[in-house]
């Protein structure tokens, strides 16, 4: 725990333990939905499914990253993991990204993900919101993962069609945003 | 439709086996079966039972939209006492 950090934090005016809650409640969205996308990248099959597969696989590697980068944070504040992964499971930030009852119906799949994603993106606004300017850290961090979560959004919506996204998938690397947390 | 006092709406708190319920513009709706309500909470910053039409002025998503997957259960007294259980 990083005692005088979460002092900061606290003389900031934020409620660190709902902040705590909120953090550990997205980490849990975010190794939930790399577990369920990993069964939805499965059963991407066909023509269409396999067009999809390559940045479903992109967004399912940036969310365990984002898992990965929240729980450094979570600790140094003084917080920590439910030790029991069922428990983690149910206090998730976002509904389950569940496997349709059609895996073929392809825009039944996509709604799936873009809706995992748009969950991600509500919730990462929110934290931003609540740390801007008081909490530096966990705001550069929040903000980091928006990043991804915005590109990994616009990307499912381009392919049903809602408009484009604007920019490519992701060349080389991944998590260009959250990477810094990484190393 | 039933009309729920402030204080009647408190005891639907998604504790103790009771249902969660929230507020918003008058109605009443019932969230027990969402996942994002477990034990009455919603992302560590709202609790069911109340009035939320003032607290989520801010969240970051469309409330009225979201909600209206619901059921509505009733509405909520304009009153600040408590009424009788029912119609009116």
């Amino acid at each position: 725990m990083a005692k005088v950090a979460r002092e900061m934090v606290e003389r900031s005016g934020i409620n660190v333990n709902q902040l705590l809650e909120l953090l550990v409640k997205n980490a849990a969205a975010e190794l939930t939905t790399y577990y369920y996308y990993t069964i939805l990248r499965c059963n991407l099959i066909g023509l269409e499914g396999e067009g999809i597969k390559e940045i479903a696989e992109a967004a399912r590697i940036e969310d365990r990253n984002h898992f990965e980068a929240l729980v450094p944070r979570i600790y140094e504040l003084g917080g920590r993991l439910p030790e029991d992964m069922k428990v983690f499971h149910d206090t998730s930030a976002c509904p389950p990204a569940s496997l349709p009852k059609d895996p073929t119906n392809i825009k039944a799949m996509l709604t799936v993900l873009v809706e995992a994603e748009r969950c991600a993106v509500r919730g990462y606004t929110h934290i931003c919101n609540l740390t801007a300017g008081k909490d530096h850290r966990t705001y550069d961090l929040s903000l980091a993962i928006l990043n991804e979560e915005i590109e990994h959004e616009s990307w499912f919506s381009e392919f049903l069609g809602e408009g484009p996204s604007g920019h490519f998938m992701r060349r080389g690397d991944t998590s260009p945003f959250v990477s810094k947390f990484l190393k | 439709m039933k009309v729920f006092s402030k204080e009647e709406l408190a005891r639907y708190n998604g504790k103790d086996g009771f249902p969660a319920y929230t507020a918003f513009k008058g109605k009443v709706y019932d969230v027990s079966g969402s996942f994002l309500w477990k034990d009455g909470s919603h992302q560590a910053l709202h609790i069911a039972g109340v009035d939320l039409t003032d607290a989520i002025e801010s969240a970051p998503h469309n409330t009225e939209g979201r909600l209206e997957r619901f059921p509505v259960v009733g509405v909520l007294s304009k009153l600040n006492t408590r009424v009788c259980s029912g119609s009116r």
